[in-house]
Formats: C-alpha cells, sequence, structure tokens
C-alpha cells in the first residue's frame, strides 16, 4: 500500500519557479475551460476578455494596479509578521482603522494644502493601524496572548468604532441620516500616475521595496528570521523576543492601516463601512502564496490584482458572480500554489513509515 | 516456554539514515504482567515500542502476538490486534468532555451522550481510573489526561497497553496511582510495557524488567524481585571496561565557573535544582553524570542563561551574571552547546550562513546592513577548520547530516575563544566518527584552559574525558567520582540515588 | 521576474485564441445594465430587482445585463460600470446605497448615459436620477396581519441598521400591529448586518426566548424565519415572499416589485426622455413598486379583509400612514390629530412611535 507524501528538497528547483507558474496557470485554465464550457460560455472568449481588459492596455494594467496596492499592503502586513511566524489575521481592522486615522486627519486638516494633508493623512493612517495592533502586541510580547485571536477580535471592535463614527459624530449632516462621513475635500485625493492608477501604487511600491531590503539584508531582517525559524534559537542567540514581537505586530499593523489611508485617499469619496472590502482576509492569502516574503507579494498581489479586475470584466459578458470566483481562485491557486513542487517533490511512500526524513531520534 | 507470550518482539532491526536504532533487540512480554523496557535515551525504546504499535515497520525480525506472526502496516493494524499506545505528548482534544475523547474515532459512530458516559464510566470503574466522563479536558491536571489516554485503550480493549515514559508529566503521587491502574489491568489478564529510566518506579510497580543498550537487548525479562536499582542502572549504562586512552590531566587552573546555592524550576513549574554548588576550573573537564530528568538539562540552561534560577548564583571569571541575558554570558566567555541541536543551538529552517553567523552577524554590519560577502567568508572559514561537510553555504541546513550539524554548532560557539564551555549531551546520536570529532575538540579546548563541563548520560564517554565526575540525582549533586579510580558499579549506585552521603567527596 | 511571469501569462493566453470582435460598432439600441451589491440567489432584495430587470426587459425588449456581488466603496463598482459603458451599454441601474457617490462622479463623466440609483438621495440635472418604494406602506400591512397574529402580545423586530428607512419601516410596521392590537408592543434588536444568517438568527432567537411569538425582519436573509419556524412562532419576511424556506412561520411579507419602473427608465432613455426625478423618485402601493406579499392561508379571513380595506385605502390615497395622532416613545404627541407627516420628515425619521420597545442604535 502506497500513500503520497510532500517531502521538502534539500533546495528549491532551479528555475522551477516559472516553470511550475506556466504549469499551474495552463491546468487552472483548462479545469476552468471545463467549467465554462458547462456553464455554457465559450472559454476562449472569456480568457480573453479577462486578459484585455486586466493586462490588455495601459488602462487595464492601471486598474489592475489599483488593485494591487492595498492588496500588497495588506499582503505585506501578514508577511512582514508571518516572516517572525506571527500571524496578523487583524489586517481588515487595522485597514479600518488607518482608514479611521486618515479621515480623522482630513476633517482636521480639510484646509490644509494638499501635499501637507495628504501625507498628514497617511501618517494618520498608519498611527491608526498601529494602535490598533498595539493592543494584540503587547499582549502577546508581555503575557504571551496569542496574536490570532486578539487580532481578530479587534476586526470586529474597528469595525463596530468605524459604524459608530459613521452612524454617529462623524456623520454627514446631509446625508438623511445615511451612515456615510461628508465627502472628502478636493485636495484630500491622491494624485493620478496614468489612466485611473494612483499615486499609492508609488506608494505601495516603496514600501513594499523597504521591507523587502530590510528584511532580507539587515541585521534586523535576520534576526527576524531566526526568530521565526525557532524562538528558542532567537533567545539563545540573544534577541529580545519581546521588542522584536512588539514592534514587528506594530509595523504590520502600521502597514495594514497605510492600506486604509491609501484606499481612503486613493479611491474613496469618503468614509464608508465598505473602506475596506476584505483586503485585510485576501492580504492573508497574498501573504500566505508570497510564502511571506515581501518581493513574492508584490508579484502575488499584481497578479491577484489583474485575476481580480478580470474575473469582474468577464460578469460583464454573462459569466455568474459564482462560476467568475471559482474561476479567479482556480487561476490564483493554480499559477502560485504550483510553485509547492519547487520546493517540494511528491513521492509515493509504503504506508506506515514516517516519511519527514527525520528518523534520526530514535530514543 | 509451553504457553505463547502475549507479545514476542524477536530480533527487531531498525534503521534510519545514519542512525541503527534497533540492532537485533529482544522482548517477550507475558499476559498478566507490568513488563518494564529499560535503556537511556538513544537505546532504540521508542523506536522497539513504534514497531510493535505499528507506527514502524522492522527491516528485520518479527512481531508475534500470543505466538502468532503480525504484520501491522498502520497503527490502526496494531490497534485493531489489541495494542495500544500512551504517548508522552497526548492526543486528547482539549475542547471535547472525557467521554467524546475516548469514544473519537473509535468504531461508535452516533451515540447519545449520556449512553456513552455511562459507559465510559463504568469502564473507567472497572480499572480504577477515577475520571468525571464530562467534563472538558482542558479542566484536567496532566494525571487525569493521562488516565483519558489510558481509557482510550481500553475503551478499544487493549490487552497489550504501552505507555511511553507515562510519569514523565506526572507528580509522585499521581505516578504512585498509576501504578496501582496498572496492576489492575495487570491482574485483569492484560499486559503493560511500561517505558522508563526512572528506577524506582520500575523496582515499584513492575514484575518484569527488559534493558535495552544501543538498539540491543542487554538483559531479558529480569523478574524485578531479584534485582535492584544498581544492577538496572548499571545494565543501563553498559560495563565495557574504561577506554584505555585518557588524554593527559594537567593540574588546572583558576576558577572560570562557579554555581552556588542554585535552584531553579522545570519547565512545568515544578522544583528542579536543588541547591547545586560546582566549580570548574580552567583547563578541566567536569563531567555530570545521571539518569535523564534528574535536572542535568536545567543545570545546563540556567548557566547558559536560557532559563531563570530561583535561588542562588552563577559567577563567571569572577563576575556575578546570575540574571545577565545569554549573549552578555557569550561576550563574557561562555559558549553553550545545547543538548537540542536544532531548534536552539540552529535554526532549523535557515541556511549554513545563517546559522554559522548566528553569535557573531552584529559585526559583519555596515550600518544596518550585513554585509553578505563578510558572513559568507566567516561561514567558509568555519567550515572549513571545522571540516564541515556541507552543500552550498545558502542552502537550509536541514540538508546536512547529524554529525555535521554539531560539528556546525561546535564550531561556532568555541571558534569565538571562550573561557568556560558547557556542553550538553554533545555526542548524542552521532555516529562513531562525529562522536570522536566533537571529543576531540573538548579535550584540545580543555588543552587550550578553557573550563568544560560536559553533561552526558553516557557513562563512557564521561569516564573517557572527565577530569572530575559529578553524579545528579533528583536535582542535587549527590556524589563526586575520580574517574581514574572509580568503579562503574559504584557510579551506577549514585545515579541511581543509593549512597547520596557515602559517595559525597 | 515579474516581467518574465507575466510575460508568460501574456504567452499562455494569446496561445491560440481567435481575435474575436469587441463589438463596438456604433451605438444605435438601448441597453441597460444592472449592478447588484448582492447574490441573485433565489429571494430576497437583489433577487427582487433582477425580477425586475427580467419584467423590463420582457415589456421593453431592451437587452439587459447584470453583475452580481460587486461590494460598495471600493473600485469595484466604478470599473464594472465602466466597462459596461465601453460595451456600449447606455443604462446603468445601480441597486445599493452606497454606490452612490460613484455614479454621481461616473454620471458627469459620461453625460449620454442614464444612470439611476436605488435606494439613495443624490441626484443631477440630466441623466442621474433616483429611486425607491414606500416600504413602510406594505409595512404597515404586514403589521396588521402580525398584530392578528400574536397571542403572547409582544412581536419582534429583527433590524438591520439605525438608519431613516428602518426606523421608518419599524414605526409602520409598530403601528400596523397596533391598529390590529392595541395592546401589543414590537421589541427591536439591532444586527448591523444586511446579511448575516448566524447574527439575524441569533437576535431572532434572542427575541424569541424572551416570549415573542412573531417576528419581522430588515435583512435579506431567511435566517429569521428559520428560527421562528422552529420555535412555532410567525414571521413576516421582507424584499421578496419567503414562504419556502418557512411555510408553518411565513405570514406575509412587505416585497418589491421594480419591473415597471425599470420599463419606464428603459423606455425614457430610449426615447431621449429621460430627467431625474427632481427630489427622486419615490413609488407608493399605487406605483405598483411595493406591494404586500399573499398572506398564509391559515390567517384569519377577517383579517385579511381588514388588511385589503386598508390597502384600498391607501392605494386610492385616503388613509396615511404617518397622520396623526401618533404619540412618539415616550408618550410625547409626534404627530399632532390631522397632520401628516411630509416627505422630508419621513425621509429624516429619527424617532420611534409608541409601543417600540428598544433603543435607536
Amino acid at each position: 500500500m502506497k500513500r503520497p507524501v510532500l517531502v521538502r528538497r534539500h533546495r528549491p528547483l532551479r528555475g522551477g519557479q516559472p516553470l511550475a507558474f506556466a504549469v499551474g496557470l495552463i491546468l487552472a485554465l483548462a479545469v476552468g475551460a471545463v467549467l465554462l464550457m458547462a456553464a455554457d460560455h465559450e472559454p476562449l472568449r472569456v480568457y480573453q476578455r479577462m486578459f484585455e481588459k486586466s493586462l490588455g492596455d495601459q488602462n487595464a494594467w492601471s486598474l489592475t494596479l489599483n488593485r494591487a496596492v492595498p492588496l500588497g499592503l495588506a499582503g505585506l502586513a501578514v508577511a512582514v509578521a508571518g516572516s517572525m511566524g506571527l500571524w496578523n489575521i487583524g489586517a481588515e481592522g487595522q485597514i479600518l482603522a488607518g482608514a479611521i486615522g486618515a479621515a480623522w486627519v482630513a476633517r482636521i486638516g480639510g484646509t490644509w494644502p494638499g501635499p501637507m494633508l495628504l501625507t498628514g493623512m497617511l501618517v494618520g493612517a498608519v498611527i491608526g493601524g498601529g494602535l490598533l495592533a498595539l493592543v494584540p502586541a503587547m499582549a502577546r510580547a508581555r503575557i504571551g496572548v496569542n496574536e490570532i485571536i486578539t487580532t481578530l477580535m479587534l476586526n470586529e471592535i474597528a469595525l463596530r468604532l468605524l459604524q459608530w463614527l459613521i452612524h454617529g459624530p462623524w456623520k454627514d449632516p446631509d446625508s438623511y441620516n445615511f451612515p456615510l462621513t461628508p465627502v472628502l475635500p478636493a485636495q484630500a485625493h491622491l494624485p493620478t500616475l496614468f489612466g485611473r492608477a494612483h499615486f499609492g501604487v508609488i506608494i505601495a511600491g516603496a514600501v513594499i521595496l523597504v521591507f523587502g531590503i530590510a528584511a532580507s539584508r539587515t541585521a534586523w531582517g535576520y534576526e527576524l528570521r531566526v526568530a521565526g525559524s525557532s524562538a528558542d534559537t532567537a533567545r539563545y542567540a540573544g534577541i529580545s523576543l519581546k521588542r522584536k514581537i512588539l514592534t514587528v505586530l506594530l509595523l504590520s499593523g502600521g502597514v495594514a492601516g497605510l492600506a486604509g489611508g491609501v484606499e481612503l485617499s486613493g479611491t474613496a469619496d469618503r468614509l464608508t463601512e465598505g473602506i475596506s472590502n476584505g483586503f485585510g482576509y485576501a492580504g492573508i492569502i497574498v501573504a500566505a502564496l508570497a510564502l511571506m516574503r515581501p518581493s513574492g507579494v508584490a508579484a502575488v498581489a499584481l497578479l491577484f490584482g489583474a485575476v481580480q479586475v478580470g474575473g469582474q470584466s468577464i460578469q460583464i459578458i454573462g459569466v455568474p458572480a459564482s462560476i467568475s470566483t471559482i474561476l479567479q481562485a482556480f487561476i490564483l491557486f493554480g499559477a502560485i500554489g504550483a510553485g509547492v513542487f519547487v520546493r517540494y517533490s511528491l513521492r509515493l511512500v509504503p504506508t506506515g513509515v514516517d516519511a519527514s526524513g527525520e528518523g534520526g531520534t530514535a530514543a | 516456554m509451553s504457553q505463547a507470550a502475549a507479545v514476542e518482539l524477536v530480533d527487531i532491526w531498525k534503521r534510519f539514515p545514519g542512525v541503527v536504532a534497533n540492532a537485533g533487540a529482544n522482548l517477550r512480554v507475558e499476559r498478566g504482567t507490568v513488563h518494564a523496557v529499560l535503556g537511556e535515551n538513544g537505546a532504540g525504546k521508542s523506536t522497539l515500542m513504534n514497531v510493535l504499535s505499528g507506527v514502524y515497520r522492522p527491516d528485520e525480525g518479527e512481531v508475534r502476538l500470543d505466538g502468532t506472526p503480525q504484520r501491522f502496516h498502520t497503527p490502526a493494524d496494531a490497534l485493531a490486534a489489541g495494542i495500544g499506545m500512551v504517548h508522552q505528548e497526548f492526543r486528547l482534544v482539549p475542547s471535547f468532555t472525557v467521554a467524546e475523547n475516548v469514544v473519537l474515532g473509535s468504531a461508535e459512530r452516533i451515540l447519545r451522550r449520556q449512553d456513552v458516559e455511562a459507559r465510559v464510566d463504568e469502564v473507567a470503574r472497572r480499572f480504577g481510573l477515577a475520571t468525571e466522563p464530562d467534563r472538558p479536558v482542558w479542566q484536567l491536571s496532566m494525571g487525569e489526561r493521562q488516565r483519558v489516554e489510558i481509557l482510550k485503550s481500553l475503551w478499544r480493549d487493549a490487552r497489550i497497553l504501552i505507555l511511553d515514559e507515562p510519569t514523565a508529566v506526572l507528580t509522585p503521587n499521581e505516578a504512585d496511582e498509576l501504578g496501582e491502574v496498572l496492576r489492575h489491568m495487570a491482574d485483569d489478564g492484560r499486559s503493560v510495557i511500561f517505558i522508563s529510566h526512572k528506577l524506582h518506579e520500575v523496582t515499584g510497580f513492575c514484575d518484569v524488567a527488559t534493558v535495552l543498550r544501543g538498539g540491543e537487548t542487554v538483559a531479558a525479562s529480569l523478574p524485578v524481585a531479584e534485582t535492584d536499582a544498581a544492577t538496572l542502572a548499571n545494565l543501563m549504562v553498559g560495563s565495557t571496561s574504561l577506554a584505555g586512552e585518557r588524554p593527559p590531566y594537567r593540574t588546572p587552573g583558576e576558577v572560570r565557573l562557579a554555581v552556588s546555592g542554585l535552584c531553579a524550576l522545570d519547565d512545568r513549574g515544578l522544583p528542579a535544582l536543588h541547591d547545586v554548588d560546582l566549580e570548574i576550573r580552567s583547563g578541566e573537564i567536569v563531567g555530570i553524570a545521571g539518569v535523564a530528568g534528574n535536572g542535568q538539562r536545567e543545570l545546563a540552561q540556567v548557566a547558559a542563561g536560557l532559563r531563570g534560577s530561583t535561588a542562588g548564583s552563577v559567577h563567571l571569571d569572577g563576575k556575578d551574571v546570575t540574571s545577565a541575558p545569554p549573549r552578555r554570558r557569550f561576550g563574557l566567555g561562555l559558549c553553550y552547546i545545547p543538548e537540542d541541536r536544532i531548534g536552539v543551538g540552529l535554526a532549523p529552517r535557515l541556511s549554513v550562513v545563517e546559522n554559522a553567523v548566528l553569535r557573531t552577524y552584529k559585526g559583519h554590519r555596515r550600518g544596518p546592513f550585513l554585509v553578505g560577502s563578510r558572513l559568507t567568508a566567516y561561514c567558509r572559514d568555519l567550515v572549513e577548520r571545522f571540516g564541515v561537510r556541507t552543500g552550498a553555504l545558502g542552502d537550509p541546513i536541514a540538508g546536512l547530516s547529524g554529525g555535521n550539524l554539531q560539528r556546525l554548532l561546535v564550531g561556532r560557539e568555541l571558534s569565538g575563544r571562550p573561557d568556560v564551555v558547557v556542553a550538553a549531551q554533545p555526542t548524542r546520536g552521532l555516529d562513531v566518527q562525529g562522536v570522536k570529532a566533537i571529543q576531540d575538540l573538548l579535550v584540545a579546548e580543555r588543552d587550550a584552559g578553557t573550563a568544560v563541563l560536559l553533561i552526558s548520560e553516557d557513562l563512557d564517554e564521561l569516564l573517557t574525558l572527565a577530569d572530575r565526575l559529578l553524579v545528579m540525582h533528583e536535582g542535587r549533586i549527590v556524589a563526586a567520582f575520580d574517574p581514574m579510580d572509580s568503579e562503574r558499579s559504584v557510579i551506577g549506585e549514585a545515579m541511581a540515588g543509593h549512597l547520596a552521603d557515602e559517595g559525597a567527596a | 521576474m515579474k516581467r518574465r511571469l507575466f510575460g508568460l501569462l501574456a504567452a499562455v493566453l494569446t496561445l491560440g485564441l481567435v481575435a474575436a470582435s469587441c463589438g463596438s460598432e456604433g451605438v444605435t439600441t438601448t441597453r441597460a445594465a444592472f449592478v447588484y451589491v448582492g447574490p441573485v440567489g433565489d429571494a430576497g432584495w437583489t433577487w427582487a430587482h433582477d425580477q425586475g430587470r427580467l419584467a423590463a426587459e420582457a415589456t421593453t425588449g431592451v437587452e439587459t445585463a447584470f453583475v452580481e456581488s460587486v461590494p460598495e466603496g471600493g473600485a469595484d463598482f466604478a470599473d464594472s460600470v465602466r466597462q459596461f459603458i465601453d460595451d456600449d451599454y447606455d443604462v446603468i441601474i445601480g441597486t445599493s446605497f452606497g454606490y452612490m457617490d460613484d455614479m454621481l462622479a461616473l454620471a458627469d463623466e459620461h453625460p449620454n448615459v442614464v444612470f439611476e440609483h436605488i435606494s439613495g438621495y443624490l441626484s443631477n440635472d440630466t441623466n442621474f436620477g433616483n429611486s425607491f418604494g414606500r416600504m413602510y406602506e406594505p409595512r404597515y400591512l404586514s403589521g396588521m396581519v402580525a398584530g392578528s397574529a400574536t397571542m403572547s402580545n409582544q412581536v419582534g423586530y429583527v433590524a438591520a441598521f439605525p438608519i431613516p428607512e428602518v426606523i421608518r419601516g419599524i414605526n409602520a410596521f409598530t403601528l400596523g400591529v397596533q391598529e390590529a392590537n392595541p395592546g401589543a408592543t414590537v421589541e427591536v434588536v439591532w444586527t448591523s448586518t444586511w446579511f448575516d444568517p448566524v447574527v439575524e438568527g441569533d437576535s431572532a432567537q434572542a427575541l424569541l426566548d424572551k416570549g415573542v411569538d412573531v417576528l419581522a425582519m430588515h435583512q435579506d436573509s431567511p435566517a429569521v424565519g428559520e428560527k421562528a419556524e422552529a420555535a412555532g412562532a410567525r414571521w413576516v419576511s421582507y424584499n421578496s415572499d419567503m414562504s419556502a424556506f418557512a411555510p408553518n412561520a411565513y405570514l406575509t411579507a412587505p416585497v418589491w416589485d421594480w419591473g415597471p419602473r425599470y420599463a419606464e427608465i428603459i423606455e425614457a432613455a430610449r426615447a431621449g426622455t429621460y430627467t431625474p426625478a427632481p427630489d427622486g423618485y419615490w413609488g407608493s402601493m399605487a406605483d405598483g413598486v411595493v406591494a404586500l406579499a399573499p398572506i398564509a392561508s391559515d390567517v384569519n379571513a377577517d383579517v385579511v379583509a381588514a388588511v385589503e380595506a386598508r390597502r384600498a385605502e391607501i392605494i386610492a390615497g385616503t388613509f396615511h400612514v404617518f397622520s396623526g395622532p401618533i404619540n412618539d416613545q415616550d408618550g410625547y404627541e409626534a404627530v399632532a390629530a390631522g397632520e401628516t407627516l411630509d416627505d422630508g420628515a419621513l425621509l429624516g425619521m429619527e424617532f420611534f412611535v409608541q409601543g417600540v420597545i428598544g433603543t435607536l442604535g
């Protein structure tokens, strides 16, 4: 009797990544084609539209980039924590908190000149997200409370805070009691780069780049990797886990908060309950698919954005949202999930044999 | 031999890459007995039990139940044949009740809660296992959880119950209660296999003992009534004659590491060290002998700064470092070779380079950046000097063999020219070459004037390397010996907790 | 690296693709596109709009299309609408409140396209209007049915958000309950959800546990009905006839019928005569935009007759739900005898009438 087992390769397959990407994508598209045909749609027409509307021209690229901005920042937030073995499930709440922070600056600075107001809003966003992450960060660093639970719970609290603000003190007096803040001042919008792409693309790109370098090239990033690999080893090497946990979760929250600020000033006209749209949760997927690496986050977020934009475009030609969503998942997981085989190989082993390769501890 | 034994393991061989875990091990367990399987860490006990419980398939040899040869492919097969195993780490669902955990995964499908609880309670009472079937497991103490594990096996009508170091997580009272439960089961005609290295428990409630060493059976089915703890201890640590070539011993210098009145707790918060005094001088190797779990591990951790002390002090070259963090102690010349190579001494998913610079990376910075070329050069030098055989330096250390991992670790620690080396089980699990290499490094360090604290469960190693030998028992240093001039049997007695006063020097 | 990956993506996608025409040759026919916030499914808010779309397509013969599950607040809505416009759709109907700002901006951006927004309050003078319905009228009627059905004189209301639309519905319902059963009260629980079966079900259960035996609701999931069914209580659903989800509990439902209104908008757009209603279009039972779904067969014929009579009066304009005297929750006069609240007061309603138990948020 044999069973399949994933065995970690001692070294990643060289040059395997593009190959896995292509094979996974083709497989996903093939499976998707069957699904589309079963639902009476022409796969080629659907795929062509998906591609054209997400990556076919400058305008399509601008939509994809805009979508990739919150996904990338949220993904980075999760990945920064994840590289140390921490799970920030609270990016969604931190995005809301960041948007609240930015909106607050826009309220008090409505008359400031554009650059000053925008800078203030983004700083407010980072602080907002960071503040929300402060509680789980302290709880984890000081008394070891599991951050998965606390960050997740704070999502709800951030949402309630947002609801309270837009139903209460920040409500637009002209909104007939609808839960909305007033429209942002005109200069509170991020400038446009090309097509519909806004300046947030540059902000997100720069932030991801900085974190990418910090994670891979600095002593700080090295300590993070050690701590993420084994807390006991970090303690052994004299790395202060408490301080690392605190800074990493605060940074993670701040980056997620920035996503909220960029969304508010980039795509929204005012603060509403729909400001985040689940980007915080999508960020978990982005980070996981990117194997918690900042460089991977950028690539995955772009693909994710393209797939979302493309997936939406095929609804216009009558593909139901459910099928579009399944198709998006196929492509994303096919193209990126196949990357697993770059690091792992599939082996058939007889049942009853421990295939972890760590049989040496025969005590 | 008229009647077949309940369990027979015949000439079991089991090899893993680089390690032979079982080399012709034999075990014969009669019906209605509590049978101890003894041996030091690495003696092959767990592997043998994993063979019996279907986790591993033996490379050679045969498993017989009631005289019938068996071929288990999975633990489920073994379970179906009546073999239940209680692992050291409990496999319970904390949020489920006792009854739910007991029936989880058993043949029953849809059940009424009250019925199940009543039936679980009935089984529990029959064997004197006091439990409350409706309580969630997370509320239970370790001892109670263990009873649930035992109940799981009884619920599946296991005729042979294996307990892997069952008392490791128990308080002494709980351990005594466990002993009674095991008696009940034996009286009920079942067989209990009790894996342990706590000798007083073996003599307390086991009928028969089998001792393993180096993967082989060195004593089969000794009636416990006719033996004693010291004999068993000697069987466990071996009685081979002293290795001939002891490195020459020079007069030690000044005190490097001084520990006085040290007390500390273990991971469960129970006292692990009691008032330990210890001095190690420049140019000597002080060996610590003892049966595993008697405080050696905690002593090394406290010395290295990885575990806090509750009383007493640690001085390094005359400086009080009792509350100094590990990095400061390293800076003051104390290096530490931890018992857990991977997970403490080395970070599992990181590369060879990243692990090699664990102690020194701060010296390879330019601004906030680490200079990659310098890290690589440092690592290459280390690898060459200590003969670590490795692939690309940027590859994860997972690809290295145990011996090379230890060479990398020991090399990294020693390359800082330490004054004091704390080495915990530095050769455990290594092949002969690896053992030799590490031992040579330690002796060279001593000869260069370093003070070495060597903790080992391998008495031969201690007798070969140590200049002075201390024995730990239940968190205390109970005896001191001159390795040149001591009877193994006397050391064994001390390890078993006897002659504590007599042997002390 | 990224470039290479996307190069591959491009290669794979173009492999074997036939150059299909994009179909952008001249705009001559009117085509209407709908953007929904939820999935169409088989009941509820979005389903009711899609029924309207299908009806309008049947009456006008105009080609229609839709996208579903388009979230509010992000870029999704505007992206979808622009794609529809690229594909030569010239009537855009958005059926969720949160699309409002985007629709206003898009209407300025595309002056030749007609935009109609459901449930908002913004509009412009040329190509952007809004429509909604006087749901409080059938709410009142459903309250009469609920008031007759309660044995415990305790009616529960699982409410969404404390905005005027929802408050208006609770008040109208309560007035209806009290017409049929002056001693009955209506207890409100807020869920802060539009569609969350778990929260809504839990809220319903909490009310049932307090002794409520008839439940009404404002959300889009049938969870409240399922709890009522399980508890042997009765249920007034919303948006569409949801009797299939809880056949024994179901009493009736205030429902939407968007077909006529959508047909009207599309016809106006095709004729080039579309102008937004100055203060928004607020359709009544007389207009047919809102209605009361069939009443369960086990409801007493006298009750049905009374409801029918009121319905006729409302449609005829001889009865107005919010005509005085009406007291507020604390017993103070809110609407004097002989007065009727005007639309401004209705749209900004922020008080509970007497008989409602609960707070505003």
